[in-house]
């Protein structure tokens, strides 16, 4: 695994057409990618089109930069597009899964107790509108729950167990299917993998949000290409007392170094959909979604 | 007017009849009505003085006189699952729920407090957090309540007040205390019903209301609107009273009346989501004029529903934006959205400590022991004792967590205990238990009898805008059905209006308002939402045209047994009219095929036993909804007048047929009084309303009907030839409603150019397509609009044909220019219907989510 940093070019274009016209559009997009330690934005750019008569960018409950604009001009056509330049500087060591307490001590800090010590984290080991607490979860690959057993040490695990037990298909969901739907057919898309082991982990009273963001579109050399590169990708982070919220990505069965751009965490999709919206008219809508992750420098494969 | 005796003495027969009245209590309950000693308490005691035996003998009839009210002022409670079905009428019992003064005193402070509690808790949680990081707040009970809606955090609203009316459901346990069981904080439902029950109970029992120096209501009321007034945010250089409007689910919502009421009593516009639209990060009422400044929201809609952009995508009720412009600070929301979290019963146990913390105080007004499952040393301690406990769910049902009803653990077999111990151990954060409090009895009146039924108080507190709280005095008793131990409107219960005593003089304060400042007045010109002038506007035309049919029906069925016989332009007529006014079906045999057949089925539509839509009871029943929409705005006597009407038409028509069959002389029995009813609501529509722009439209609507059913009817008559027949020429002049003019003018003369001249040209008769056409340009001229709107032509008075010309015949008899004319003036009025829907109604297309 290579080491150092990576400075990365993001286009993501969101081209919707409406069979019919639409009279007022409100829409939120969470398309700014996170500002923190390990991944820096160098510049971002937001255009849409037609332009909105009203735009505004706020945090939102998460720490997210989120857009929210009204489109009050009749229009049929619809163009969001983001540009972001990002440095990705992860920490210089990787991550030590052995060097985490144990799960079961991890779960019962996010208990409450009267007076006790407050833990801002345990916002995620509750059920949120996309995952909730399942039986499903609860024993689904129960054999890793050991007793004892150093939480991110687990946590790998059934990153892997999730990678190797569902099936990428895409088409096989959308953004209606339910968790126990997934849990079912045990198929399905990057969102699904992220949705079902956060369902596992918060079952078990363990700390797990949800992440959106980017897989570079073309793997540095000598690496396999990443499933879900072709747009916006979803993945976990587990939150450990030594070492913070650390990411996992169960679609690919990797921790992500230098090959993922978060966008926005939240506890499940429903908190960070790249782009959401309520319009009035419209009829049939049609969708053209293209992404592309580069490193600075390279040839642009800019998209549509 | 200083009084401060409150018992009054009672006459040993009327103690001795009202013993004898009244029913035990449940054993073990506490009794609202008696003392453990057997003896009245003191409210009761001084209520009965004053009714002597003379009123205990008449509270049977006062009963049917207040269920008449009810009924008459269409007071009703909808059951979701009714939607669509009849509307079921309020219930509201006889006898009220008596505190005495000293009693209020400590539910009112009690109820302040909390009030004050819940609001800093609140303040708190969308702020600072600080009672989560001291642990006197699991997070469970807010990130885990999907009440706490994330989309608001941080949004302090103007003067950090996000509270402003708080609802609490008291009870009083067998030794009489008072324990707070359940608070409402999102959109505390009840204030119109309270209104309504006052109205109805105090004017049932004027001596012993005046007497018992029962407080008013209408200061809280009032104080309501100064403190939105006061709250509301203006623009730089904004003058006058706030805009302030009541968010109402709409008609299908169970308590849509009282909505209704409130708006009107309170003179603020009643709106649905539809009416209102976020433009610049401001919120706006759709009306006849424009989009206008909306300051401040009243909400009857529960947080969820209130803006799909960022809430639950799936609602169409709600306003998209709505939550953009709260956290701009651009308009108020009472009470604020995200309070959800607070109606937890789960939180119960955590605000003693919390009020320590906050207030420094202990609970005045203490909540049922409650604990939370989440808190395991809290549920090891009553999880083995769950049979004297109530089990309730901590979260209110969301589609990915189902709610449940509460469970009462001494009505459950111990096997039924674990398996719920089971439930609870799967997901405790879900789980809180609850002592059970056996309720208050409070004394109904049913079927003779006082009878004690278990009761639950609903009382209120009110924010005044400044950091003080004042309990409304009074509220609204929810009372149980027979042997429930729950009390639940939506599974038939009742309701008592709650008669707070004071010592002191009682507030004479009236809603009446205040002196005017002429900024008020200014800006005082009747806000018509878009969506009230759109029902306004068909409850115009369905007026007309439930007028027009069963005039048309009434004349058809009189004509149809002797004298049409034979005449066959007149049948053919007769045939075609009654198809185009739907009085039967398109496809029946024409009368000229099958008289019998024709005949039977026009009976059929009219007893409502035939299978096609339309006819004389849609067009009623039409009608009475569009009006049931405009409830703020119609006056109680008006609304009475139109349920009276469809009433009275059921009632004649049942009577008529009670034998099995409706025959031709009955059904003209039942349509001459619906006649008579329609013309009254005529009467009120024309007289009784203000004559603002929704009046203007509901009167272009009636005239539109009417040019477009006369012009037609007349073409009609022309073209068969029925006209040159007696028969046919009585026929227009009925459906011209002008028989009365004509004969006066012409006597029994069957003269063409005299009935054209009539009917069409003459601007003294109100019916004549002349002067229905004068109106309908006046009106529109009156309307907000463009110049260029309407597109489509209504002929000025020099561009109307001349009588000379009307009357020029292609050959014997053929009107042929009359019928051109005819034909096109109702080509015209529908045409200018769909110009007006387009132009003035069409804001009320709905919204739809999108994702990527």
């Amino acid at each position: 695994m290579s080491t150092g940093s990576l400075v990365v070019d993001v286009h993501h274009r969101t081209r919707t057409h409406y069979a019919a016209r639409v009279d007022v559009a409100y829409h939120i997009a969470h398309l700014s990618p996170v500002h923190d330690a390990t991944q820096q934005v160098l510049g971002h750019g937001l255009n849409i089109d037609p332009l909105p008569a009203r735009r505004h960018a706020q945090r939102d409950a998460f720490g997210n930069l989120r857009t929210s604009f009204t489109i009050d001009a009749p229009h049929d056509e619809f163009v969001v597009d983001a540009r972001s330049r990002v440095l990705l500087a992860p920490a210089t060591a990787p991550v030590d899964a052995g060097n985490s307490p144990p799960w079961e001590q991890v779960a019962e800090s996010m208990r409450y107790v009267y007076g006790g010590r407050y833990e801002p984290v345990s916002e995620f080991v509750f059920a949120s509108p996309l995952v909730p607490l399942l039986p499903q979860g609860r024993s689904y690959a129960g054999e890793l729950f050991v007793p004892g057993r150093p939480w991110l040490d687990l946590a790998f695990d059934l990153m892997h167990a999730v990678h190797g037990d569902l099936q990428y298909v895409p088409g096989a969901t959308d953004v209606h299917t339910s968790l126990e739907a997934v849990f079912a057919q045990r198929r399905g898309v990057c969102q699904d993998y992220a949705h079902l082991m956060i369902g596992v982990l918060r079952a078990h009273g363990l700390p797990a949000r949800y992440v959106s963001g980017y897989l570079l579109t073309r793997p540095a050399p000598g690496q396999p290409r990443l499933l879900g590169a072709d747009a916006s990708h979803a993945w976990v982070q587990v939150w450990c007392p030594v070492q913070g919220w650390v990411d996992l990505d169960p679609t690919n069965d990797r921790v992500p170094h230098l090959s993922h751009v978060r966008l926005a965490v939240g506890r499940d999709y429903s908190d960070v959909p790249p782009l959401r919206g309520v319009i009035r008219g419209g009829g049939e809508h049609r969708l053209e979604v293209a992404v592309s992750v580069i490193p600075e420098g390279e040839s642009d494969v800019s998209p549509g | 007017m200083a009084q401060t005796h409150f018992s009054f003495d009672l006459p040993d027969d009327v103690a001795a009849l009202v013993a004898a009245l009244a029913l035990p209590a449940r054993a073990g309950h506490y009794d609202l009505l008696r003392s453990p000693d057997g003896g009245l308490r003191d409210g009761w005691r001084s209520f009965f003085a004053q009714l002597g035996v003379a009123g205990v003998h008449d509270l049977e009839r006062r009963a049917e006189v207040l269920a008449r009210h009810i009924r008459e002022d269409g007071v009703t409670y909808n059951v979701y699952t009714d939607e669509g079905g009849p509307q079921r009428p309020w219930s509201l019992d006889l006898l009220p729920t008596l505190i005495g003064p000293q009693e209020w005193a400590g539910v009112e402070a009690g109820v302040v407090q909390r009030a004050s509690l819940l609001a800093k808790i609140m303040g708190d949680v969308y702020g600072e957090q600080r009672l989560l990081r001291a642990g006197l707040l699991p997070p469970a009970l807010v990130f885990g309540n999907p009440g706490y809606l994330r989309p608001l955090v941080g949004a302090q609203p103007a003067e950090g007040l996000l509270l402003h009316i708080v609802g609490f459901d008291l009870a009083r346990a067998p030794d009489g205390r008072w324990w707070v069981v359940a608070q409402r904080t999102q959109a505390p439902s009840g204030l119109g019903y309270v209104l309504q029950n006052r109205l109805i109970v105090s004017r049932l029992f004027p001596e012993a209301f005046r007497e018992l120096n029962v407080q008013r209501l209408a200061s809280a009321y009032r104080r309501l609107l100064d403190t939105l007034d006061r709250m509301s945010p203006r623009d730089d250089g904004e003058r006058g009273a706030a805009r302030i409007v009541l968010l109402t689910p709409g008609p299908y919502n169970e308590t849509y009346f009282e909505h209704a009421y409130l708006a009107r009593y309170l003179g603020i516009p009643l709106v649905e989501g539809g009416d209102l639209a976020v433009r610049d990060e401001r919120v706006y009422l759709k009306t006849l004029y424009g989009l206008e400044r909306v300051h401040a929201i009243l909400r009857r809609l529960d947080d969820d529903f209130c803006d799909p952009l960022e809430l639950r995508a799936d609602s169409t009720l709600g306003v998209p934006g709505l939550l953009q412009a709260i956290r701009a600070g651009q308009v108020l929301v009472a009470n604020a959205l995200g309070s959800g979290f607070l109606e937890s019963p789960a939180i119960h146990g955590f605000l003693p400590a919390i009020a320590q913390h906050l207030q420094g105080s202990e609970l005045l007004l203490p909540s049922l022991n409650t604990w939370w499952c989440g808190e395991s040393a809290a549920y090891a301690a009553v999880a083995d004792r769950l049979h004297d406990k109530v089990v309730k769910p901590t979260y209110a049902a969301t589609p990915s967590r189902p709610s449940f009803d509460t469970q009462i653990g001494a009505t459950m077999s111990e096997a039924a205990r674990r398996v719920l111990r089971e439930r609870i151990a799967a997901d405790p954060d879900a789980y809180a238990v609850q002592d059970y409090l056996p309720l208050p009895q409070t004394p109904t009146w049913g079927t003779g009898r006082l009878q004690p039924r278990a009761a639950m108080l609903r009382v209120y507190a009110i924010s005044d805008g400044a950091g003080g709280w004042h309990a409304l005095p009074g509220g609204m008793t929810r009372v149980a059905g027979r042997e429930q131990m729950i009390v639940s409107m939506q599974r038939g219960g009742s309701s008592q209006d709650i008669w707070v005593q004071t010592e002191g003089p009682v507030d004479q304060y009236s809603m009446l308002p205040e002196a005017l400042r002429p900024e008020d007045i200014e800006g005082r010109r009747r806000v018509v939402s878009s969506r009230s002038a759109e029902n306004l506007y068909w409850m115009g035309r369905y007026a007309e045209r439930a007028e027009f049919s069963a005039r048309l029906l009434r004349a058809v069925l009189a004509l149809l047994p002797d004298e049409a016989r034979g005449a066959a332009p007149l049948l053919e007529a007769l045939g075609q009219l009654s198809v185009a006014y739907r009085l039967v079906p398109p496809g029946t045999p024409s009368p000229a095929q099958s008289l019998a057949v024709f005949e039977r089925t026009l009976i059929a539509g009219l007893a409502g036993t035939g299978e096609h839509e339309g006819g004389v009871e849609f067009n009623l029943e039409s009608l009475l909804r569009t009006a049931g929409q405009l409830r703020e705005r119609l006056s109680g006597d008006h609304w009475r007048l139109l349920v009276g009407s469809v009433d009275s038409f059921r009632e004649t028509r049942r009577r008529a047929q009670a034998d099995g069959v409706l025959s031709v002389d009955e059904a003209l029995t039942v349509l001459r009084e619906l006649s008579v009813h329609l013309h009254a609501v005529t009467g009120a529509q024309t007289d009784h309303m203000t004559h603002d722009d929704g009046w203007r439209l509901m009167t272009i609507g009636r005239q539109i009907e009417r040019l477009a059913s006369q012009a037609h009817a007349l073409a009609v008559l022309f073209t068969t030839g029925a006209v040159q027949r007696d028969e046919g020429f009585d026929l227009l002049l009925v459906l011209f409603d002008s028989t009365i003019t004509y004969r006066s003018l012409y006597q029994r003369a069957l003269e063409m150019p005299a009935v054209i001249d009539l009917l069409v040209q003459e601007q003294t008769n109100p019916r004549a397509l002349a002067r229905v056409v004068h109106v309908l340009r006046r009106e529109l001229d009156r309307l907000p609009r463009d110049p260029s709107f309407p597109a489509v032509r209504l002929p000025a008075p020099g561009e109307w044909p001349s009588l000379a010309q009307l009357c020029a015949q292609e050959g014997e008899g053929h009107f042929a220019a009359l019928v051109d004319f005819a034909d096109s003036l109702a080509g015209i009025a529908y045409t200018l219907s769909d110009e007006i829907v387009a132009r003035y109604f069409s804001h009320a297309a709905g919204f739809r989510a999108v994702n990527a």
